[in-house]
């Protein structure tokens, strides 16, 4: 299994962050300085390191704003910053994952792979365990077909 | 006289392809539907066609980003078809979802190379802006676009935009100079006098206001706005026309059906 994460270049705004973090503000909490947004594709099956790479650079990400970053295991969290990871819930229809199941196939890699989608949002400056589930359970995941973890 | 034959390309979400149908035919054209599982069938049913047209919609959900599923399965199963259609100097047209298709395959704003060298990104806005907005056409400097889908247009002319990832980046400082000197920028948003507009006018953050590219050549172009949303006066919020009864998109769908004849 690896995961495919993608994150918007230096230079190039991340709006998605930008209004996650506006939208923090107007829940009336204080402390997150930063927002980064980060699509995540978790791919399972036999893929290879030149495969995951491919898959990442031609289809996952943006080749002119955004870069990736591949990882065979779960990643910690930076040391400067919180992340919350949204996933859909067992059982929930992922119809992007059915889409990157089909457009890998297009790529020309025929190996049977699976596919979960969930987004990541790397959360910068002072907030406590309790103000991160409150901005997740307020902004960032639909508690009927989601689920977030705090890292 | 010859009957033009238009291939309108479309797949799961795409949702404008109707209305380019009919804005071709109201120019005389013959224009089909085509489903992109039939052309993979038969490859070579693509060169049956005077002029190729990519429409707006959704493709695929506009899962990953808007384009680029759809972007993906052609260049990796059609590539080397369209690369050659567009070679030729026939007419192709992407509009808003269509555009965003030609971007991430390549095929603007360099057939040649084939390379994506610049992309559509999200809004600054992070949101779907959707409104009529002013478009200064380009021009050479026997005032004529470099476009063959753009002749006769005047300094300013008035459609609809309607989309989530419409902000034109390209590459490098030196694509965007050689854009530039090679006339292959079409429309770049405006006031309604051809000034320089703020937001909501321009809508997206798009460098350089652009909005609409073609390849050096003139014959491939795309555009964020929806030319296909404005054949009629009847269509324009206000009921004006360029000419009467007709809208400035019937402009452009007509110069690639007159460009063919």
């Amino acid at each position: 299994m690896v995961e495919i994460e993608i994150f918007t270049k230096n230079g190039f705004k991340d709006s998605r962050g930008e209004h996650v973090l506006s939208a923090i503000a107007g829940l009336g909490i204080k402390g997150a300085t930063k927002v980064d947004y980060a699509p995540l594709y978790i791919i399972g099956g036999d893929i290879s390191q030149t495969e995951a790479m491919t898959i990442a650079s031609e289809l996952l990400s943006d080749k002119i704003t955004e870069k990736f970053e591949i990882s065979s295991k779960p990643q910690s969290g930076k040391s400067k910053n919180s992340v919350i990871e949204v996933l859909y819930k067992k059982g929930v229809t992922d119809t992007v994952a059915e889409s990157v199941v089909k457009a890998i196939k297009d790529l020309g890699i025929t190996k049977e792979v699976k596919v979960k989608t969930g987004r990541k949002y790397y959360i910068y400056g002072n907030c406590s365990q309790v103000i991160l589930d409150k901005i997740a359970v307020k902004l960032l995941a639909n508690a009927l077909v989601q689920e977030y973890k705090i890292k | 006289m010859k009957k033009v034959k238009i291939l309108i390309l479309r797949t799961a979400g795409t949702n404008c392809d109707y209305e380019t149908q009919a804005a071709f035919e109201l120019c005389g054209a013959t224009a089909e539907r085509v489903h992109i599982n039939s052309l993979i069938e038969n490859k070579n049913k693509i060169f049956e066609y005077d002029v190729l047209a990519f429409p707006g919609g959704f493709s695929y959900g506009d899962d990953i980003a808007s384009g680029k599923i759809l972007a993906n399965e052609i260049k990796n199963k059609l590539g080397d078809k369209i690369k050659k259609f567009a070679l030729r100097g026939k007419p192709v047209i992407g509009v808003c979802n269509g555009f965003q298709v030609l971007v991430k395959m390549g095929l603007l704003p360099d057939p040649k190379l084939f390379e994506q060298i610049s992309t559509l990104y999200y809004n600054d806005s992070d949101k779907f802006e959707c409104r009529w907005v002013y478009l200064k056409t380009e021009k050479k400097v026997k005032n004529e676009s470099n476009c063959i889908w753009t002749k006769n247009l005047p300094d300013v002319i008035t459609l609809p935009v309607a989309h989530g990832e419409g902000k034109f980046i390209p590459i490098n400082a030196k694509l965007l100079e050689e854009l530039n000197k090679n006339n292959q920028i079409v429309f770049r948003y405006s006031t309604k006098d051809g000034g320089t507009p703020e937001y909501p006018l321009a809508p997206n953050g798009s460098v350089e206001r652009i909005t609409g590219i073609c390849n050096a050549k003139g014959n491939v172009f795309g555009l964020m706005p929806h030319p296909e949303r404005y054949v009629f006066a009847l269509q324009h919020p206000a009921r004006e026309g360029c000419d009467g009864e007709y809208g400035w998109g019937k402009i452009i769908f007509q110069n690639a059906v007159d460009f063919v004849k």
